[in-house]
């Protein structure tokens, strides 16, 4: 009682994440392609690369985009609700463009405001994303002002990038970033290039070094880090094929530029490979088709189970509803992404469910009909059909195993949501159902075999086993 | 009701031998024409569709029907003369077309020029499905692998739980309901152009789970009754095992298969083939414990004389099986 009370508890107050298909969005997967330089793909690369790619995923501004690894050449990208997915597609394939651009003279005013600018519409972005509901369709009033913010940030992000030189000296040339501390225990991070590239940057550095100039960082046209050069260095610039990138850094920040770095020194092409879009309106038609089937179904259910198994067949009904609050919480509490055969899964595990129960009561039945009490046939009810519902449910547990191992995106959605149904289903099947009918037989007015099997009276014997 | 499992086995099994034989005939001629024994869908072959909805739809003011043969002029001038198009919807408003796999330059031109052409099309409903050549080859791969190592699974655990004799004998009955619905799927292939896809695997899967859930519970019982009566023939046991068992076996797949159906004639587009499979699939999986894995399992048992339980550990309860 206390946990279907909770589940109703969980199910209002947590909502139900929605998959992709349901709520509308685009899912890509993203090949990143091995090049003649660098044949194989390490840990190291992937790391790298999703950096690069969660850049591009976080300027598209969609809310609650999510990059994921898969195997070790993919990239799994959610953008529930993105509204152009051909830009999409656009921004997140190709590779890494990563340039050190000098600032233009006199640009410094300039730059101060404009990134005002960004980190204002930044904040607010952040805002707004943060005020939306998880998982739930956003409204078209709410759509308008996300879309109208995201050009704001894509103008001023632009316009910063105006206010620098075009330069030659790229990611390319960049040999490694390392996140590191200096002599004073300040975070760091040391770039180093290759030989033309650190002559580049030292005339580079040459020529802004003690102006106030900074060094444009930007990766995929968006300024990274805008460092300045000190005066010292005025003479020849910063030689040597390495420098330091001082600053306010943490830990964190200082890896994450090291990250973004390395990922746009590293010339691994990503396409994409496969995209699966679904309009936000087409996913509400099928959650409310599918919605609409597995109630049919389950109130067809239940009623075969009252008619046909009279009073047990009414207390399975209610372990059953309580079986699917339960079910329902679960999903909601492990954060489970409910998808279209998410659902599917769902309710064939409410059949599995209703198996356990058909099971124990064909089982009374048939020990009530070899003349046991009511009582000791519903209790060794239970106890012999324990072993079959053991050995079905450990089978289809297998195959849900296997399912989710091997599967991807949505057959994984739908091993999980069985495999959690049916552990679920043997519990309630197990203690609901059993608590309900000993209760129920603990009631004189309830005490009548008939109520558990039609056609057989409590005053005739029936000897006869069919 | 009262069946007759053992003396009637040389039919079940006839009819069992006859569809399996069907399906493989089915599966040979889609082989021949598609090079693959089902119809391969998009998840598999890879390709790009797109599922493009009018407009008029949202706002109930269709009048006219989608003109095909002008669809078709526009995939011409785009040099997509091989693509495959399907008209959907229940008032038949929504275009589906297949083609090669496409860059997302190539679909923008020719979702631009679709609109043109016969739209204009509601962008808030459409869905585009694009799966590259190596995906394809991932997702058919993984999806054998779970169905092998989930069989392979299957075995250890039966075997572990009853004896390999039995755990052999419910692979048998799997693999014939396994054949059977990709058997159908074969000839609605065939017949009505209907694809698998990666959803198909799964349902084979979920019969898998399933169908061996229905030849367990007979088994448990076939288990039982040799236990309570060492003495009879095993055929005498395996008849009254599936009749004991027969009102559970019926209303199991019954409380299943219903809901199943509910999702065949409501549930959207995607599940609709997927309650299909799982439905013939559960339909034959009850078939195959009721007539097949019992009677194969007797006639087992008499060939290497084990016809009179002579084993102890069929006679002897096993302690994890009253646990």
């Amino acid at each position: 009682m206390a946990l279907t009370i909770a589940a109703v508890v969980v199910i209002t107050q947590i909502p139900t994440r929605l998959g992709l298909d349901l709520r509308g969005g685009s899912q890509l997967t993203i090949q990143v392609q091995p090049t003649a330089a660098i044949p194989s793909i390490s840990e190291r690369d992937m790391e790298v690369v999703q950096s690069v790619v969660e850049g591009r995923v976080n300027g598209l501004g969609v809310s609650e985009a999510v990059v994921q690894q898969l195997g070790n050449n993919q990239l799994l990208v959610q953008l529930p609700g993105v509204s152009d997915p051909e830009q999409a597609e656009r921004v997140l394939g190709g590779t890494a463009q990563l340039e050190f651009r000098a600032q233009r003279a006199g640009t410094d005013q300039q730059l101060a405001i404009e990134n005002q600018v960004l980190q204002g519409h930044l904040g607010e972005q952040a805002a707004l994303q943060a005020s939306l509901p998880e998982g739930a369709s956003v409204e078209a009033e709410t759509q308008v002002r996300i879309e109208r913010l995201q050009s704001d940030i894509q103008a001023s992000e632009a316009a910063i990038a105006n206010l620098f030189e075009p330069s030659s000296l790229g990611g390319d040339q960049l040999t490694d970033a390392i996140a590191g501390t200096d002599s004073a225990g300040r975070w760091v991070v040391s770039i180093r290039f290759n030989n033309e590239g650190g002559n580049r940057f030292a005339e580079l550095t040459k020529a802004i070094a003690g102006t106030g100039r900074a060094i444009g960082i930007f990766l995929d046209n968006r300024l990274l880090s805008a460092p300045q050069v000190n005066v010292q260095y005025a003479e020849t610039g910063i030689t040597g094929g390495g420098a330091e990138i001082s600053g306010s850094f943490t830990a964190e920040s200082a890896n994450e530029l090291a990250i973004q770095l390395r990922g746009g020194a590293l010339p691994l092409p990503v396409e994409v490979v496969e995209n699966r879009t679904v309009g936000p309106t087409l996913g509400r038609d099928s959650i409310q088709r599918s919605l609409y089937a597995g109630l049919v179904g389950l109130a067809l259910v239940l009623v075969f189970m009252a008619v046909y198994y009279r009073l047990p067949g009414i207390l399975a009904d209610v372990a059953l509803i309580i079986y699917a609050l339960l079910t329902w919480a679960a999903f909601n509490l492990l954060g489970v992404t409910l998808t279209l055969p998410g659902i599917a899964g769902f309710i064939l595990s409410i059949g599995m469910a209703v198996d356990a129960n058909v099971l124990i009561f064909e089982r009374t039945r048939e020990e009530l009909r070899s003349d046991k009490t009511l009582y000791r046939s519903v209790e060794s009810g239970f106890f012999r059909a324990f072993s079959s519902i053991l050995d079905g449910n450990v089978t289809t547990l297998i195959s849900c195993l296997a399912l989710f191992y091997f599967g991807a995106g949505l057959v994984k959605g739908f091993a999980l949501t069985l495999g959690i149904g049916v552990l679920i289903s043997m519990f309630t099947a197990l203690t609901c159902t059993r608590t309900l009918m000993f209760l129920a037989i603990s009631l004189p007015q309830f005490r009548r075999p008939s109520l558990f099997c039609p056609g057989l009276s409590s005053v005739r014997p029936n000897p006869v086993r069919p | 009701m009262k069946l007759n499992i053992i003396q009637q086995r040389r039919l079940w099994w006839a009819i069992s031998g006859a569809l399996v034989l069907a399906s493989l005939v089915a599966m040979a001629i889609s082989w021949q024409q598609f090079g693959a024994p089902l119809r391969p869908g998009l998840d598999f072959a890879g390709g790009t569709r797109l599922q493009l909805t009018r407009t008029c739809v949202t706002t109930d003011s269709c009048t006219e029907a989608l003109d095909l043969s002008e669809v078709r002029q526009v995939l011409g001038q785009q040099g997509l003369d091989s693509s495959s198009l399907q008209v959907l919807g229940d008032d038949q408003q929504v275009l589906s077309v297949r083609t090669r796999t496409l860059d997302v330059d190539e679909r923008t031109t020719l979702q631009s020029v679709l609109n043109e052409a016969i739209g204009p099309f509601d962008a808030s409903s459409t869905q585009i499905d694009s799966v590259g050549p190596v995906i394809g080859k991932q997702l058919l791969v993984s999806g054998l692998l779970a169905l092998l190592v989930s069989f392979a699974g299957i075995v250890i655990y039966l075997s572990l739980r009853f004896k390999l004799d039995y755990a052999l004998l419910a692979i048998l009955a799997l693999a014939h309901d396994v054949i059977i619905t990709a058997g159908v799927f074969a000839v609605l292939g065939l017949v009505l152009g209907v694809e698998v896809d990666s959803l198909f695997i799964v349902s084979l899967l979920t019969i898998v789970g399933f169908s061996v859930n229905d030849t367990v519970v007979i088994y448990d019982r076939v288990r039982e009754n040799l236990k309570l009566s060492p003495g009879n023939h095993i055929n005498d046991i395996v008849d009254s095992a599936v009749n004991q068992t027969l009102g559970r076996s019926i209303n199991t797949s019954l409380t299943t298969i219903l809901p199943l159906v509910a999702i065949f004639i409501f549930g959207g587009q995607t599940l609709k083939y997927f309650a299909l499979a799982l439905i013939v699939g559960f339909l034959a999986g009850s078939y195959s414990s009721i007539f097949v894995a019992s009677s194969l399992l007797a006639l087992w048992r008499e060939r290497t004389g084990q016809a009179y339980s002579s084993d102890p550990e069929d006679v002897n309860p096993q302690p994890e099986a009253q646990s």
